[in-house]
């Protein structure tokens, strides 16, 4: 049913031309361009070649796979969830995935959201919204989360695209130096540009024709469905002792009607 | 600026700027043929040629270098830009200048786009300044007294509490659709398949050890004192049941006629907690008359296998003071069958 192909060299290109595009990334699309979406056919038929324990059991461990590999926060790749997981199952696919979107959403509360419909990208985020001003509960949080409010703050408010040197000035007035060691951070340019990048909660893109070459900081994909612009403004306001309509621009788009620019939604394969 | 070939006719002209393209009043007279001749050899001299592309390289340097002065929304330096190219481009003549051309063109839209999109028609701006004070507030800075001498820029300018990220991210937790991340009690997840299989197994197979363990803890809960009471009791009742069996082995006791005491609800759920007791032994079975009533009856002597027999089932049997009732009068039960003993506990 796959077919298998010499390894070409970029022969799907990535959508973007981003700087996360690492060496592996051809490879992993390579793994993914061996697997194809069965069709409703197949699944039938694969499905009736096995029992429903068989199938519960591969949905099983779909979610677990999930599950562990969401604590990071970064994003699973359709070819690997096929390759380490799904397996001789993946005639079926398309039924394991629906029957797991279905499990986290009843039983855990959650929701599948592929993010990159292009090279297959999928998260878990929570279905239920985010309470409105502090929490109650107070867990220790981690306070990279802090960081990355703050980056993701200055975006929005200044219309969705920054130049890394604005943000980079903003954090050293926050006494977060990028030259220097921080104490809670280490490497804070480090855990901004490359694990906030790979987690997809920002995007890091060089701007064309700068010397010496510059970057701008975008909102990721990952940012785009589990961060509450709403909520954002709140906090800005109420840091500002100001109404977050004041702010008319970022209120509206704030407001704006949900999926007109978002990808995905829970379940897709 | 030397030219490569000159003839008599332009030598008069050697000391006018190279770079007017405009012809002089008394040749734009004249038959064009002779002027527009003149004026391609001026022009295309490598001189002039490299001075106009040169002061396109000039120009491009001085947007890239400036970009910041260029940005700012409080001079119009990006338009003098563009104007000065314009002035330029009517000299251009080759390929090679007009390449430049439009690098300088590329290079002053992009900027131009920027320019643009820190316009803001409406609302209140975003101060980043602002925006920084506040927050540090917010995280509780402590600034340098007067008697210190503090810098310039942000990062000495005082001393965060150790909490002061932890608060922030505290806050902004509610920002986030986060999914809570998800932890094993036990070890760490490979990506290879053989460990998942095992936990499965094991998280399935530990619930069934549980339920064994079940009815002895429950024993033992009663005390120690308790279990001989409780096999007395099971003990007792087997008693109950052979007698009335051995009365008449053709008619099946009906369960509940069995264990229901009309006088007593909490003897009625301990006759039926007993019972069970029997059931478990394979002492005693349950069946199902012709109405579908449950009935019971003992095992004879020679059929009794303890634990496990060929063929086992479950059931739960529930009571609650409601159904007693209405199982009192529907069975009309008037005198409990199994005689309350004399050491009840409680």
């Amino acid at each position: 049913m796959m077919s298998h192909r010499k390894k070409p060299s970029n022969a799907h290109g990535s959508s973007q031309s981003t700087s996360n595009a690492g060496p592996t990334a051809t490879q992993e699309e390579e793994d993914d361009a061996t697997f194809t979406q069965p069709s409703t056919m197949q699944v039938q038929k694969g499905l009736e070649k096995l029992t429903p324990a068989q199938v519960d059991q591969k949905t099983a461990e779909v979610v677990q796979y999930f599950l562990v590999k969401d604590q990071k926060k970064i994003p699973i790749r359709r070819a690997d969830l096929v390759k380490h997981v799904v397996k001789e199952y993946r005639n079926i696919y398309p039924e394991i995935m629906k029957r797991a979107a279905r499990t986290f959403d009843q039983v855990f509360g959650l929701k599948m959201v592929e993010i990159d419909p292009k090279n297959h990208l999928y998260i878990l985020i929570n279905k239920l919204e985010p309470v409105t001003g502090a929490s109650p509960i107070t867990n220790p949080t981690n306070p990279k989360l802090g960081l990355l409010f703050v980056i993701l703050s200055v975006i929005f408010m200044k219309g969705g695209v920054v130049r890394e040197s604005v943000v980079w000035k903003i954090l050293k007035n926050l006494g977060v130096d990028i030259g220097e060691k921080h104490e809670e951070f280490g490497d804070s340019k480090k855990v901004v540009i490359e694990e906030f990048v790979r987690q997809r909660y920002l995007e890091y893109v060089r701007i064309p024709h700068t010397e010496p070459v510059e970057h701008q900081f975008r909102w990721g994909q990952r940012a785009e469905v589990e961060v509450s612009k709403p909520n954002i403004l709140l906090f800005m306001g109420a840091l500002h002792g100001q109404e977050p309509q004041s702010w008319s621009q970022q209120y509206q788009e704030a407001h704006r009607a949900p999926n007109s620019s978002q990808s995905g939604t829970s379940s897709q394969r | 600026m030397k030219r490569a070939r000159s003839g008599d006719e332009e030598d008069p002209r050697q000391n006018a700027s190279p770079a007017q393209p405009q012809s002089d009043g008394d040749s734009s007279g004249s038959g064009c043929g002779l002027s527009s001749a003149d004026m391609q050899h001026k022009e295309d001299s490598p001189g002039t040629r490299r001075e106009i592309r040169s002061k396109y390289r000039e120009l491009i340097l001085s947007v890239q270098k400036n970009r910041e002065d260029m940005l700012s929304a409080s001079n119009n330096k990006l338009t003098e830009v563009l104007e000065k190219a314009n002035k330029l481009f009517q000299d251009v003549r080759q390929p090679r200048e007009a390449a430049l051309d439009a690098q300088l063109l590329v290079v002053t839209t992009d900027l131009g786009n920027e320019k643009a999109s820190q316009l803001s028609a409406e609302g209140a701006s975003f101060d980043s300044v602002a925006f920084t004070e506040h927050l540090l507030s917010y995280m509780g800075l402590k600034r340098l007294t007067n008697g210190e001498d503090g810098q310039q820029n942000g990062a000495a300018f005082g001393y965060l509490p150790q909490d002061a990220w932890q608060k922030v991210a505290q806050r902004a937790e509610n920002c986030f659709r986060a999914a809570p991340s998800f932890h094993y009690m036990m070890g760490s997840f490979h990506a290879e398949p053989p460990p998942p299989k095992q936990r499965i197994e094991r998280q399935r197979k530990a619930p069934t050890k549980e339920v064994k363990r079940m009815m002895p803890t429950q024993l033992k809960k009663m005390g120690d004192s308790h279990q001989e009471a409780t096999e007395k009791e099971v003990e007792r009742i087997l008693g109950y049941l052979k007698k009335y069996y051995q009365d008449d082995p053709t008619s099946p006791i009906l369960y509940y006629e069995f264990v229901i005491d009309p006088n007593s609800f909490s003897r009625t759920v301990e006759n039926i907690f007993h019972t069970s007791f029997l059931i478990r032994d394979g002492l005693a079975r349950m069946h199902l008359d012709s109405d579908r009533l449950p009935c019971i009856a003992p095992v004879e002597e020679g059929e009794v296998e303890a634990g496990g027999s060929s063929i086992r089932k479950q059931c739960i049997v529930s009571i609650s003071p409601k159904l007693w009732k209405e199982i009192k009068e529907a069975y009309d039960i008037r005198n409990p069958l199994i005689q309350p003993s004399n050491m009840q506990p409680e």
